[in-house]
């Protein structure tokens, strides 16, 4: 994963209207903290930091603040609901060779057996990874996979230098019958009756 | 038909319709999702018909999230009746939605297919509403 350099400038106006007065200017409120460190406020670029983090949540970011650069991660990043724009990135401060604890998204590949539908029950992975090589997501093939196939999170292989955290036992991904109908079997005979009826129209 | 087993106040006050939605702002559940643009009041039968819109639409193959839930009471007074003596009768039940809530989430291979089956769903839904696909997914 390749480190993306933000220049950051510090801020000492708080508050919603200091706030919204650096986004009117397209620039993103953060804050750094992390490792007993008191927490610097810092106004990021609001372009760069969209690009940054845009598709990867774990993106590392080095964040120079008037020559003094950090290494560090986001933690939180608050969107507006509609327009999807950053309001607020929280950024952990991380050292290289330290051992972090990251969701990575999880990716199926193939196409099951005829018949199965693939149900993903598991969309990201809790992962322990080395700050500075941390996965940009796993891939998992289910190319071929039975009917009633059930894939652990256990199950999963992790590339080199990532350990699981959290549940091996949870699933994955279920490979169901593709024929059953969605919802309830009163449902499925509904279904089963709209079909009859649009065949005979 | 969705409706709460029991309430603790039959009649309640209307709720507020300011703001932006809090949370469930993202597709977490499914693939897609049906996103609301506008405040609105989705009453129960609303939610019931945007769900069989898509599911006679998708017919098989596919799951369907319904992440709101209608468990606010309105009430209504009856036809020609005079002012006072009281609140009237409850009449609907809805879920206060404000712009940014995935309302419905749905997984399903077929891209074309799940977007019309959203399509349909949206036609049966009060407010303007986008389809929106989960972060991260292929695209």
């Amino acid at each position: 994963m390749s480190e993306v350099k933000l220049s950051a400038t510090p801020r000492n106006d708080f508050g919603k209207g200091a706030a919204r007065r650096l986004r009117r200017d397209h620039q993103v409120p953060a804050v750094l903290y992390g490792h007993g460190t008191d927490p610097v406020h810092v106004a990021l670029p609001g372009h760069a930091t969209m690009l940054a983090l845009k598709g990867n949540a774990n993106a590392l970011l080095t964040i120079d603040i008037e020559g003094d650069s950090q290494l560090a991660l986001p933690k939180d990043v608050q969107r507006h609901p509609l327009k999807n724009t950053i309001e607020h990135v929280d950024l952990i401060i991380v050292r290289r060779g330290e051992k972090v604890t990251v969701d990575v998204p999880l990716h199926f590949t193939g196409e099951p057996a005829p018949g199965g539908r693939a149900q993903v029950e598991l969309t990201s992975l809790s992962v322990e990874a080395e700050a500075t090589s941390i996965p940009d997501g796993v891939e998992f093939s289910i190319e071929d996979a039975e009917v009633g196939t059930q894939i652990h999170a256990g199950q999963i292989t992790l590339p080199e230098g990532s350990a699981l955290i959290g549940d091996p036992e949870a699933i994955a991904v279920i490979i169901s019958d593709a024929t059953l109908a969605v919802g309830t079997e009163a449902e499925a005979a509904e279904a089963e009756a709209v079909e009859a009826a649009a065949a005979e129209a | 038909m969705l409706i709460p087993r029991r309430v603790k106040y039959r009649k309640q006050h209307h709720p507020s319709r300011s703001g932006m939605s809090k949370g469930g702002t993202a597709v977490t559940f499914g693939e897609w999702g049906i996103q609301a643009l506008e405040p609105a009041y989705v009453t129960n039968r609303q939610i019931e018909s945007a769900r069989i819109a898509i599911t006679r639409h998708i017919r098989r193959g596919g799951k369907v999230w319904i992440n709101i839930y209608p468990d606010r009471p309105l009430t209504k007074k009856p036809a020609e009746t005079r002012m006072g003596s009281g609140k009237g009768s409850p009449e609907w039940w809805v879920a206060n939605v404000k712009p940014g809530r995935v309302m419905f989430e749905l997984s399903f291979p077929t891209e074309k297919v799940a977007k019309e089956a959203l399509t349909r769903a949206i036609h049966k839904l009060p407010m303007k509403c986008r389809i929106v696909r989960r972060e991260g997914g292929e695209s």
